[in-house]
């Protein structure tokens, strides 16, 4: 028990601490950070109505792009920072009680924290344009970002305690996430995709936390094809894969 | 108070592995301040991470009772580009300690003045190492780990050093280590030699310094 208490309070303490190195000492910064999906999903929608092109089932284009990019962009980042958590916070270790998990948990926090509220200025915002918005589920919104953010900390973990051995790691992270940009559903629903294509996509388990995500959003959202224990298998095999290569990797740490 | 069991600590380089502790056992007297002395590259900062829990041994165990400090020196624990304010609220959180007490005291106790509101980045070594036992002296240890910081700093702040120590004296103790037998004089009651990966521990400081130049 005093130990959870005592990692709850390094937690903290390392989100704290966080917000200050990442966004440096202005506020400005912070909002920078929220802007970044605000301005991709503008991009997106900007160039959906140029082209004139529309999604299926009429759905309107703002949330559809929202609810599909930023399950995806919590999944990135979420990967990229708990993958250098360590390197980029060794000093910290030299305090006992901050392990390399909390480091990994700390990023992980801020940057659900983050997401969320990009996703609820992008709400407002819409929702002040277009007058009423009508959301289906925000609990299931937020279990589709939860497993998105999962699925993007245990990898992280896994790369992250694999990079104490080999340094290629590092690199193989983008060519492996980049491709997932076009394969997980961001822009357009699965469940109008033939079935053979369909059914390849579902095993990409951030394509079951988007369309999670939709089904939050959007009343009658067809998603009987995916589901929460698709991507939560996923985290448990990558989460124990990660927790073993930490313990292998513990010892072989270096602090200075 | 310190027990260290059968630990052995290597690190892989790229020319092989290198063993820095080979299977050492020791038990740390209660109620005195210990120095440890060694050469550079003897294994004291590796032996205080390992004291500290901030590294763990390739086997063996290590056995604290009561609340041992993190290596006080004047390397890690510190990002440069946070302020020294910024770095003192961060400790008093993972400790646990009320935030606004430990920055009045650390303010005070480093002497940095309003070096305490810049990036620990523009400091000086003495100005790092001061905040470092400032911040250790705000939080209450029963040891307290040393390493090589009490050198630096001008002779006031050592004297400032010497008579804080003093003053908690029945409530904590002191390891050190060092590569200089004066440091050691000025601060401990006995003194132990890292050499070849083994701790030998002497009675007197003098007995020490015999088997340190020999």
């Amino acid at each position: 028990m005093h130990s959870i208490l005592v990692q709850i309070q390094v937690v903290y303490a390392l989100v704290l601490r966080e917000t200050r190195t990442r966004f440096g000492q202005n506020r400005l910064g912070y909002l920078w950070a929220l802007l970044e999906p605000v301005l991709l999903i503008a991009t997106f929608a900007l160039l959906y109505r140029i082209l004139g092109r529309s999604v299926p089932d009429r759905l309107p284009i703002v949330p559809f792009l929202t609810t599909g990019f930023l399950p995806y962009l919590l999944f990135r980042e979420t990967s990229a920072r708990a993958m250098h958590a360590v390197e980029a916070n060794r000093g910290l270790l030299f305090y006992p009680q901050v392990r390399p998990l909390d480091l990994i948990l700390a990023r992980t926090v801020l940057e659900i924290a983050t997401n969320v509220l990009a996703f609820a200025l992008i709400l407002v915002t819409y929702m002040l344009y277009v007058g009423n918005v009508d959301v289906a589920d925000p609990l299931q919104i937020l279990l589709g970002l939860g497993l998105a953010a999962g699925l993007g900390s245990t990898l992280g973990l896994v790369l992250c305690a694999w990079g104490v051995f080999s340094s290629a790691v590092e690199r193989i992270h983008g060519p492996l996430i980049r491709p997932l940009f076009w394969f997980s559903a961001l822009m357009y629903p699965t469940g109008q995709l033939p079935l053979r294509y369909r059914n390849l996509l579902t095993y990409n388990p951030i394509v079951h936390c988007v369309e999670l995500t939709r089904a939050g959003y959007f009343s009658g959202y067809r998603a009987n094809h995916v589901g929460l224990a698709y991507p939560f298998v996923w985290i448990l095999a990558l989460g124990f894969l990660g927790l073993l290569l930490e313990r292998i990797a513990r010892r072989r740490l270096v602090l200075s | 108070m310190i027990t260290l069991q059968q630990i052995t600590k290597t690190y892989r380089t790229s020319h092989g592995t290198h063993v820095v502790l080979n299977k050492l056992s020791a038990e740390f007297p209660e109620r005195r301040n210990v120095g440890i002395i060694g050469r550079n590259g003897a294994g004291k900062s590796t032996l205080m991470r390992l004291i500290s829990g901030a590294e763990l041994p390739d086997s063996g165990a290590v056995v604290r009772r009561g609340r041992v400090s993190w290596p006080v020196g004047f390397s890690g624990g510190f990002s440069g580009s946070l302020t020294g304010a910024e770095n003192t609220r961060f400790v008093a959180r993972i400790y646990g300690m009320p935030v606004d007490r430990v920055l009045t005291f650390a303010a005070e106790f480093s002497e940095l003045g309003e070096y305490f509101d810049m990036p620990v980045k523009t400091y000086s070594s003495g100005m790092r190492a001061r905040l470092a036992f400032a911040l250790s002296m705000a939080v209450d240890f029963d040891v307290y780990l040393v390493d090589e910081i009490t050198a630096v700093g001008d002779s006031q702040f050592q004297k400032k050093c010497r008579l804080a120590f003093d003053e908690r004296r029945d409530r904590s103790t002191l390891i050190i280590v060092s590569h200089d037998m004066s440091t050691i004089r000025n601060y401990c009651d006995c003194c132990a030699v890292l050499r070849q990966g083994r701790l030998q521990f002497c009675d007197t400081i003098d007995e020490a310094q015999c088997l340190y130049e020999s």
